[in-house]
């Protein structure tokens, strides 16, 4: 058995766990984060919904019910998590735009607008403007991805299609990092003469350095230039990831990548360590703190089999809604299956309720009443549960 | 591990597929592990050619949060298609990587010369191999024949060195650092006759002769490990074969016994100096260098222990780079059919180093070092070479110099 010490173990890699980690490391503390596998976080749109459904997120915090997740974070501490966040997005040289206290709508591959709060400063211009004034850029073949159902909603515009010789978004944002590939692109995009004020493009702009990219499209054509997420495999998201995770790294936090957790140790009300599997010796790594991110179904943090549902990694008591009857909508379509609110019910310090344990908290999707289809909330209460459950270990260490 | 049927299809293992990023005749680890699986049927031949454009750099599965193994579903279908179908010349050759090393390091300066020489470069063309890049030049004086130092043995620690092919005939300096590094970490330090560790042989689709070699280091290796020592690799695919495949996909009966005693060079160290059986002074190394994490190191699911003893080392400034394979993966790159695949990544890889602020990188992996070396035409260490320049900077006039570390 091999023997790791830290002051803070943190399981789950994704948005909030990643953002605990972040903050106890730059804060001094040795941090470990274990994950057994890339998170969904990679899957989504790289930006940070907050809480949509009204110009505000703030409007709708105080009508949120009182045992859902942002209650216990408060609009404080909750402004304080998303300006946390933007700073530290500035250093990874992903700089994302938006204020907390205001959503704003992008345009999707189908040319509906969607609600979030704040994006990547690829999509900063990508608000659907009244008098429209767009040309879409697509790539031949592209899946997911459609510029005429996009301009058939968008006055003004128009779109013209690429062929990059390759057909997936991976593939084509990794062209987009070769120099010879961009001029042959902005070439292409110069001989067009649009008349549109506004290029938009799936998000493909490069993979490492997508702000750069953009920049030369930008200045080369003299028009604003931003990118339409697209469904997975997503680069916003997969960017958001790297570019947290690298920031983990360089803060000095250790990370246990692709191993589960098997076992746990615990005495006298504490987690002593847990023990990561693998086909070679187990290991073993102790901390003084814990923290659970392990996301809810879709991650793997909660396991539901027809009529129970466990917490996979200590086996917290988890807060199921009623019978199994109760769990789901009639209509799939309709907003709120009872089943999302499953998950660790926690205290006002983010300490799992029913448990005596001292040193564990919770964060993320795997609190209870979350409800992040419902709210589209995902991002946003991933960041400032993450922040949360942090401060509270940052008191217990210190 | 769970079977194909668990994949969700949620493609976080396609957002992390190298060959996929750059070569579209590839469709990615989704179509052909988990999805292909279920038409692969026994007794039915392989039409899936495409699937040996795999480098097997673990990524998808190291990725996969449903714990499905993507790669090794893989594998098993890249070697289910080479065992029913013509392997070219190129399989063969890098199968016996093994042989090939011990032919070239006999012959030496013959070998380095034709390797280099352009008729002969004409010819490996023809036979199906890539020359973009120089091939691993051999050395006479492989780790193996070299003469052994004795060492103090005042830790109680015995290990056993799993050298491989790379720093046995290609990189013997860097071999005879690390074992005079242990010695003067005062390990008791054997290196028994070794073979391949069978990962080139499976690679190139070939598991019966992969078998022989991982057979005969186990009979080996356990001997050792029941007289008490444990066994360390620096390289770390040989690691990997030695941890995963030899009791998973080898089904070596004492594979299990194996993964259990077997440690990463620098984990070893790190634990060595937690529990207090070594003490190390590290002195300052004034270097800025780019961390190449191998694909083998991540799927190893270890952390990267070199980095935290990077973190020990005063003066050294270091950065982790783990989101690219540099394109080579061992053999791979050495086939024509991958010359343009591993170009491309071998491009993107050096650029994410070169766009840092450092003077050298470091890596682990004996082909990682050739392929970045190459692309971005800065000094390539092992990692070992750094915490040997940190020992040596500290004790200049003591026992590191005696043993004439570099």
């Amino acid at each position: 058995m091999s023997v790791y010490e830290y002051d803070a173990v943190i399981i789950g890699g994704g948005a909030s766990g990643l953002t605990a980690s972040l903050y106890l490391s730059s804060r001094g503390y040795k941090t470990a984060l274990i994950s057994k596998g890339d998170p969904v976080c990679c899957l989504s749109t790289g930006g940070i919904d907050v809480l949509n459904g009204s110009d505000s997120p703030f409007d709708l915090l105080a009508h949120l019910p009182e045992d859902h997740p942002y209650s216990l974070v408060g609009r404080e501490a909750l402004i304080e998590a998303l300006s946390f966040f933007m700073e530290i997005m500035g250093h990874a040289g992903l700089p994302y735009v938006g204020e907390p206290g205001k959503n704003r709508q992008i345009i999707t591959p189908i040319g509906t607008t969607k609600s979030t709060g704040l994006v990547p400063c690829t999509m900063a211009d990508a608000d659907l403007a009244e008098d429209g004034h767009l040309h879409v850029v697509s790539f031949k073949g592209i899946k997911d991805f459609y510029p005429s159902y996009i301009t058939s909603r968008i006055k003004n515009s128009a779109f013209s299609v690429f062929d990059a010789k390759v057909a997936t978004t991976l593939g084509i944002a990794a062209r987009f990092e070769d120099d010879a590939f961009l001029d042959a692109f902005i070439s292409w995009l110069h001989d067009l003469e649009i008349p549109h004020d506004r290029v938009a493009l799936p998000a493909v702009l490069g993979i490492r350095d997508p702000v750069s990219v953009m920049e030369k499209i930008s200045s080369a054509t003299g028009r604003q230039v931003f990118e339409i997420p697209t469904l997975p495999p997503s680069i916003p998201g997969l960017r958001l990831f790297r570019a947290l995770k690298r920031l983990l790294q360089a803060k000095g936090g250790h990370l246990y990548w692709g191993r589960e957790v098997s076992s746990f140790e615990s005495q006298a009300g504490r987690i002593e360590a847990v023990t990561l599997s693998t086909t070679g010796r187990p290991s073993r790594v102790e901390g003084k703190v814990f923290i659970l991110s392990t996301g809810s179904f879709v991650s793997g943090g909660l396991f539901a089999s027809r009529d129970w549902i466990r917490e996979t990694v200590f086996g917290l008591p988890v807060f199921v809604p009623g019978e199994r009857k109760d769990w789901f909508n009639t209509d799939f379509f309709a907003a709120g299956h009872a089943i999302e609110k499953a998950g660790i019910e926690v205290d006002g310090t983010f300490r799992p309720k029913l448990t005596k344990m001292d040193n564990l908290f919770a964060c993320g999707s795997i609190l209870a009443h979350s409800e992040i289809l419902k709210y589209q909330c995902g991002h946003g209460l991933a960041i400032s549960t993450g922040m949360a459950a942090a401060k509270m270990c940052e008191g217990m260490l210190s | 591990m769970m079977s194909f049927e668990h994949c969700v299809r949620c493609t976080l293992c396609v957002e992390n597929c190298p060959v996929f990023k750059v070569n579209p005749a590839f469709p990615g680890p989704k179509q052909s592990g988990p999805d292909a699986q279920r038409f692969r049927l026994d007794g039915e031949k392989s039409v899936d050619e495409w699937v040996k454009l795999c480098c097997q750099c673990k990524r998808c599965e190291v990725a996969c949060p449903y714990g499905v193994n993507v790669s090794e579903i893989i594998l098993k279908a890249q070697v289910k298609y080479s065992s029913e179908h013509f392997s070219p010349f190129a399989a063969h050759l890098f199968a016996n990587t093994h042989e090939l090393g011990r032919l070239g390091s006999i012959a030496a300066p013959i070998t380095n010369f034709l390797t280099s020489a352009s008729f002969v470069q004409g010819t490996m063309r023809l036979l199906g191999l890539s020359t973009h890049l120089p091939m691993p030049e051999y050395r006479f004086l492989s780790l193996a024949r070299g003469r052994r130092k004795k060492g103090r043995f005042k830790s109680p620690r015995k290990v056993v060195f799993f050298h491989g092919c790379y720093l046995n005939y290609n990189r013997p300096d860097i071999g005879r650092g690390i074992r005079d590094l242990l010695a003067y970490l005062g390990c008791r330090v054997a290196m028994p006759p070794q073979t391949c560790c069978g990962l080139p042989a499976l690679g190139n689709g070939d598991i019966d002769m992969a078998r022989r070699y991982a057979q005969k280091n186990a009979q080996r290796l356990v001997e050792y490990i029941d007289k008490g020592y444990s066994v360390l690799y620096a390289c770390t695919s040989c690691g990997l074969t030695l941890v995963h495949d030899y009791p998973e996909v080898f089904e070596i009966p004492e594979g299990r016994k194996i993964a259990e005693n077997t440690y990463n060079l620098h984990e070893f160290i790190l634990e060595a100096i937690e529990d207090g059986s070594i003490s190390m002074d590290f002195g300052e190394v004034n270097r800025r260098i780019a961390y190449h994490i191998p694909c083998h190191l991540r799927a190893l699911g270890i952390g990267y222990p070199a980095a935290r003893l990077f973190e020990k080392i005063p003066g050294l400034t270091f950065e982790i780079l783990e989101d690219d394979c540099c394109g080579l993966a061992g053999s791979y790159g050495f086939k024509k059919k991958n010359q343009q695949t591993s170009v491309n990544l071998g491009v993107i890889t050096a650029a994410a180093i070169t766009s840092l602020p450092v003077d050298a990188f470091a890596s682990d992996c004996g082909a990682c070092k050739m392929q970045l070396g190459h692309f971005t035409g800065l000094p390539a260490f092992d990692p070992s070479e750094i915490v040997i320049e940190s020992l040596a900077n500290r004790s200049k006039k003591k026992a590191v110099r005696k043993r004439r570390m570099p």
